[in-house]
């Protein structure tokens, strides 16, 4: 059995003592966290040891000895080190020496029944307290090869990490502290610098609470039932902006309330949405100082209604090329004149109403422009909506386009049946074949002639139309994604990572340092930090979800039957 | 070899069993197998003109194809107004249905239950929807090269000829569709006509001769042979005319294909009927003889 012993690389220095830790008996190792000086008094250790136990829940006790034999003399000390095992009874009994001049350290065990009759071997670990102490260990998900075996691993390795973290209580004492016993270990550097901080946390308790009142405030209007009929709440679950809204209301309440986080992963979730908050907060009254210089709204004001006028005398243009002969197409003349003139009087209508709200723009934007100072998010998703509002023109034709083909399809494909003598039996979900009367026939076969020849005019309105939709839905869908990049990036997480990265580790690595027969094994503990990808991955914020919930092949299957696509569905509507 | 030695061991008899052992090959047969050979048992006898009688049913439908085309033909040259068309349709749709139930003194519409009130709803219908969709109709197909329009009618023509149902037992027969893409190769060739009046008397003409026509040649032949008969050779002989006034070699084509189809191919299946040789015995898939009735109770 091999006797491992987790050993403070900043004990290595400390004058001789007694050996203070936890032993692990499941796997047969010693974490030891400081070194005890002489002189003590052993009943004064104890109830020491008992003290910090009872605070930090972790079963301390003397492990061993420690002799750094630079002042004393060896022959003495021996014998000393021997009649302490007597006292503190611990078993097995520990001593840890470290010769002059000597980069090998000695460790011997002293078993009063000794089990087991061969000689056990000794592995030194040395390990960072401090970073130890802060660094959470996640353990790896593998499933896939020898899980078992790295399960096991990362429990044992969890269970040091575990007993380090605990005993922070024991590190946090001052160092100038005269207690009755003097020990080493690793030290916090004090408080004397973080008078700001105390005076931010005295402040941030009235502040969290008034913050917490007016958002229960403001959710409690939003929630009221004024807004919950039916005009008003399909509105709201359409624009985007009040999804981005009441998403960032929800973290605004998840940082103020003044519950404490239980766990490590509330505690990074709760400093993850504070610094995506901040940051977003700071990149929208940038772009907020950007717009309200030079004038720069009018400016952007006077260049949308051109923009508008533009885009729609492009699509009468394109309306016009399609009532004529396009690519060649052979198009039925009759529909193509009735539809091409329905598409252009809508174009007159959209075109009417913009002029009619040009002298307002300019203002309505000054106002939705201070909405920025919410957050660089919010902007965005008031730029989707406005350009949702903008191409209303191109959805109403797209939704026009698609239920008259959809209509011919479903038509095309049920007369398609009759013609060949069949009919759809929907209490089996099959084709059965069926006689029809003379009548039911003939203008089954008339319509479906009918329905076939049209076909092509009304398919080729209705392509050219969903590809304008699906170039809106794809701009829009960018800045959904780039919203929803900014809302969902742990960037405390990140930033974490990249400074201190031994705070968030993932494994560890050892390093061997001596090693030589007859004398203990010596390792170096270093902590593998997480990788970045595992770090987004684990700590990324849950966001309402954008996306299309459709697969790419029942998104094109829907666009042949040209049932309507929403891009903007969200997670908790139904599809139907 | 091993069937010679194992013959040759007396007392154990082959029998055609496979529930008991026996001391022969898998494969083993014996003299007794070709016994049961049977031949040409389920053939038929034909009597020559009985088969000519029957293919009359191919030569009527050739017919109805070349008259619709002939008097499509003629409504594209001008030849024909469709008010005449009209008004000479429905004359003879009138005295078809009076015939219709002179033939059996009312018998088959006692036993089909149908009231004369639906059939004047059905020729409301048809003439109604016909009225009304024949301007579309008659743009429909505008852009559309006509020789396309040529090309699927002709397909559609000859799906109607092979699927009508002439009275076999067949699976390829379907009326529904072979009527379905009469009327669709009908909308098709009426589409091409100058004016709406004339696609809406054509597609009338389509019906009467696709649907109702054959409905009543049906009747005839079951009710009165001879009749039915008669009624062949005025039907072949108007068709014949009809083509003679566009075109001879097309006139004489469609006659010597008449001839062949009535004449040469009943006597081809009398003569080709004696060369048969149909082999039956034990190697054939079972049948069940048993009466099925009493397990569909």
């Amino acid at each position: 059995m091999v006797l491992k012993v987790f050993f403070p690389s900043c004990c290595a220095t400390a004058e001789s003592g007694l050996l203070v830790g936890r032993w692990i008996p499941e796997q047969n190792s010693a974490v030891v966290l400081a070194v005890v000086h002489f002189p003590f008094i052993p009943g004064q250790v104890k109830q020491y040891l008992s003290e910090v136990q009872r605070v930090t829940q972790i079963n301390m006790c003397v492990l061993g000895s420690w002799s750094n034999s630079k002042q004393e003399k060896e022959e003495v000390l021996d014998k000393f080190l021997e009649d302490l095992s007597t006292i503190f009874s611990h078993e097995p009994w520990i001593q840890l020496s470290k010769e002059r001049d000597s980069k090998f350290w000695s460790c011997c065990i002293f078993q009063k029944y000794p089990s087991s009759p061969k000689e056990d071997e000794f592995i030194l670990v040395y390990y960072d307290q401090r970073k130890v102490m802060l660094s959470q260990l996640h353990p790896t998900d593998n499933l896939t090869t020898s899980a078992d075996h790295k399960g096991n691993d990362a429990s044992k390795l969890g269970a040091v990490f575990d007993t380090v973290a605990k005993s922070k209580v024991l590190f946090m004492t001052d160092r100038y502290d005269d207690g009755p016993i003097k020990l080493t270990h690793w030290q916090s550097e004090g408080v004397e610098a973080s008078i700001i901080v105390e005076l931010m946390k005295q402040a941030s308790v009235p502040v969290c609470m008034l913050l917490t009142f007016l958002l229960s405030l403001v959710s409690s209007v939003c929630k009221s039932r004024v807004l919950k009929f039916w005009p008003l709440s399909f509105i709201w679950s359409k624009l985007s902006t009040c999804e981005q809204l009441g998403h960032r209301l929800e973290h605004l309440q998840i940082i103020s309330s003044n519950r404490k986080a239980q766990n490590q992963t509330q505690l990074m979730r709760k400093a993850n949405i504070f610094v995506s908050l901040l940051i977003d907060m700071a990149l929208g009254i940038l772009l907020m100082s950007w717009l309200y210089r030079e004038n720069r709204i009018g400016q952007l004001a006077d260049t949308l209604i051109p923009v508008a006028d533009h885009i729609a005398k492009e699509l009468q243009d394109l309306l016009q090329w399609l009532m004529g002969v396009p690519a060649g197409l052979k198009m039925n003349r009759a529909l193509d004149q009735v539809l091409g003139r329905f598409f252009l009087y809508h174009i007159h209508l959209w075109i009417s109403y913009i002029h009619l709200m040009s002298p307002f723009i300019e203002m309505i934007l000054w106002y939705v422009g201070l909405s920025a100072c919410l957050g660089l998010t919010v902007a965005l998703s008031i730029l989707s909506d406005i350009i949702a509002l903008l191409t209303f023109h191109i959805y109403c034709f797209y939704v026009y386009g698609a239920r008259l083909y959809c209509l011919k399809i479903y038509g095309l494909s049920s007369l398609w049946r009759l013609f060949r003598g069949k009919k759809w039996n929907v209490l089996r979900q099959r084709v059965d074949s069926c006689s029809y009367d003379l009548d039911q026939l003939f203008i089954g076969t008339l319509l479906f002639t009918i329905l076939l020849f049209l076909l092509p005019t009304t398919a080729l309105y209705y392509l050219v139309f969903t590809l304008l939709r699906l170039l809106v839905v794809v701009v829009q869908g960018l800045i959904h994604l780039l919203v929803d990049l900014i809302d969902s990036l742990p960037l405390y997480s990140v930033i974490l990572r990249l400074c201190r990265s031994y705070r968030l580790a993932a494994s560890v690595k050892f390093r061997v340092l001596e090693q030589k027969a007859g004398k203990p094994l010596r390792l170096l503990m270093q902590i593998n930090p997480l990788s970045y990808g595992s770090v987004v991955q684990t700590y990324r914020l849950t966001t309402y979800a954008c996306y299309p919930k459709d697969s790419w092949s029942s998104l094109c299957k829907k666009l042949f039957v040209g049932e309507l696509i929403y891009p903007w569905k969200h997670k908790g509507e139904k599809q139907d | 070899m091993v069937c010679a030695q194992v013959e040759a061991s007396p007392g154990k008899c082959w029998q055609k069993v496979l529930y008991e052992r026996q001391p022969f090959p898998d494969n083993y047969v014996d003299h007794r197998f070709l016994e049961e050979l049977r031949k040409n048992i389920y053939a038929r006898k034909y009597q020559y003109w009985a088969v000519v009688f029957e293919s009359g049913v191919v030569i009527q439908q050739l017919c109805s194809v070349c008259v619709f085309v002939v008097i499509w033909w003629y409504m594209d040259d001008g030849l024909l107004t469709p008010q005449w068309l009209f008004g000479s349709g429905l004359a003879s749709s009138l005295i078809g249905y009076v015939l219709f139930d002179v033939i059996d003194l009312g018998v088959g519409r006692k036993q089909s239950g149908r009231t004369r009130w639906a059939d004047l709803k059905s020729t409301l219908v048809f003439i109604a929807f016909t009225y009304g969709f024949s301007p579309v109709l008659k743009t429909l197909t505008e852009s559309i090269s006509t020789d396309t329009i040529y090309a699927m009618s002709v397909l559609m023509l000859l799906g109607h000829l092979i699927f009508f149902d002439y009275g076999a037992n067949a699976a390829i027969v379907s009326s529904t569709l072979s009527l379905n893409m009469a009327i669709f190769a009908s909308v098709c060739l009426a589409s091409r006509l100058p004016r709406s009046l004339h696609t809406f008397a054509m597609v009338t003409f389509a019906i009467q001769m696709f649907a109702l026509w054959p409905m009543l040649q049906k009747k005839l032949k079951a009710r009165t042979p001879r009749c039915y008969v008669g009624v062949t050779l005025l039907f072949a002989l108007s068709a014949l005319t009809g083509l003679l006034t566009i075109s001879g070699v097309a006139a004489l084509l469609f006659a010597l294909l008449l001839v062949s189809i009535s004449c040469l191919c009943p006597y081809c299946l009398i003569r080709l009927q004696l060369l048969k040789d149909n082999i039956h015995g034990p190697w054939d898939e079972a049948e069940i003889k048993d009466d099925l009735s009493r397990f569909l109770m």
